[in-house]
């Protein structure tokens, strides 16, 4: 589409005063701004919402006069899309509160079958979340905000919740082994009172 | 009986600190003990998501900070209360910080609430949960938004009881009071 583009990471920006003022002069800059984060207890991680309130504060005393569009995407481990409803309310407020138009939200669940791997190397597993990328990224392009289409399909489960569940089981306890904890141990209750 | 108090303020906030206090004056008329962490005093670091405290220290945030003392001292509880401006409809990053460190708290392994995905429970008890935001105006939006994700962590944090109530700015004291007592009644909370 020949549009600039930036990707900035949230977490190390806000660790000192020089990086977050550049986050913060790229988010004045550009015409759109995407959040993605994953659902950290029901809403964004607390760096997200750090640099949303450094966002606000910024807002305060400097006035934006073009208009600009923020989207978010939010990703839970959850089976269920909807888990993300909570966090995605979230960035809708912020929206409104630093003068963004807001051009909607993307939940998707099941984030551990993606676990940060490039979409082209997951298969059928990422279609759908890969179909709604595409139209998300044309509206936006033509400055509109995202279709219920683009929703729906990120929201799709591409496999049943028991199957993810159990695979779930299984990873977690593969990962303990590898640190050489026992499936016991796992249970542990260390602050048992 | 024991409360702990998890203040999210993010500077010296006026209604937040008749809020406090007057939480503090009613437990002590009732003989509980209770703890409060003023959040932005302590030094927490932000939580990595690296899973560890699930597969490597099960139950322990390898992040080696005060926040493993808040965590002990949350499931410790009877009651866990979260103060804070309501942001964007949510907690301040205060609160957040300290909240999204509790993961630890609960299991990996997942199971079915009311037909729906969570977390298992790792301990057998687990606190009430009472939420309490300061908004400076009216905002039914946030309001909504905020008593929503107290209940959405209640699920989460299996928390056999919870209540959210918003509190707006500069109200008189005795009246805070009164949805204190309120918010109060509703999780639980007797002599």
């Amino acid at each position: 589409m020949g549009l600039e583009t930036e990707k900035i990471w949230i977490y190390p920006s806000i660790k000192s005063q020089e990086k977050s003022s550049d986050l913060i002069s790229a988010v004045d800059h550009f015409d759109t701004v995407i959040f993605a984060s994953p659902l950290y207890i029901n809403s964004l991680p607390a760096s997200v919402t750090e640099t949303m309130e450094l966002i606000v504060n910024h807002r305060k005393t400097t006035k934006m006069t073009k208009k600009q569009q923020l989207l978010a995407i939010s990703n839970c481990g959850f089976p269920g899309a909807h888990h993300n409803d909570t966090a995605l309310a979230i960035y809708r407020l912020f929206a409104a509160e630093s003068g963004f138009e807001w051009a909607g939200g993307l939940a998707l669940g099941m984030g551990a079958a993606i676990n940060g791997r490039s979409l082209n190397k997951i298969g059928s597993m990422a279609r759908n979340v890969k179909k709604s990328l595409e139209l998300t990224a044309t509206a936006l392009a033509k400055g509109k905000p995202v279709s219920q289409d683009a929703v729906d399909l990120m929201a799709k489960q591409p496999i049943p919740s028991w199957i993810y569940m159990q695979i779930g089981e299984i990873r977690w306890k593969c990962q303990a082994k590898k640190n050489k904890v026992r499936t016991k141990s796992i249970y542990n209750r260390p602050y048992q009172r | 009986m024991k409360a702990l108090i998890l203040d999210g303020s993010t500077e010296e906030n006026f209604t937040l600190k008749i809020v406090h206090d007057v939480i503090i004056d009613e437990f002590k008329n009732i003989g509980w003990k209770v703890n409060s962490r003023v959040l932005r005093d302590l030094k927490i670091g932000s939580c990595y998501g690296c899973f560890k405290c699930w597969v490597q220290t099960p139950g322990i945030c390898v992040i080696d900070d005060v926040e493993r003392d808040i965590a002990k001292e949350t499931i410790q509880s009877d009651l866990l209360i979260f103060l804070t401006p309501v942001t964007f409809g949510g907690y301040s990053s205060e609160l957040k910080k300290a909240v999204d460190r509790l993961i630890p708290l609960v299991m990996p392994f997942f199971i079915k609430i009311d037909g729906e995905v969570h977390h298992k429970s790792r301990y057998e008890r687990y606190p009430s949960l009472m939420g309490i935001g300061v908004l400076p105006n009216e905002d039914k939006e946030s309001e909504q938004s905020f008593k929503t994700l107290v209940n959405r962590n209640a699920i989460n944090f299996h928390s056999p009881i919870h209540t959210a109530g918003v509190i707006i700015s500069n109200q008189d004291k005795e009246l805070i009071r009164e949805e204190i007592k309120t918010l109060l009644s509703e999780v639980g909370v007797k002599k």
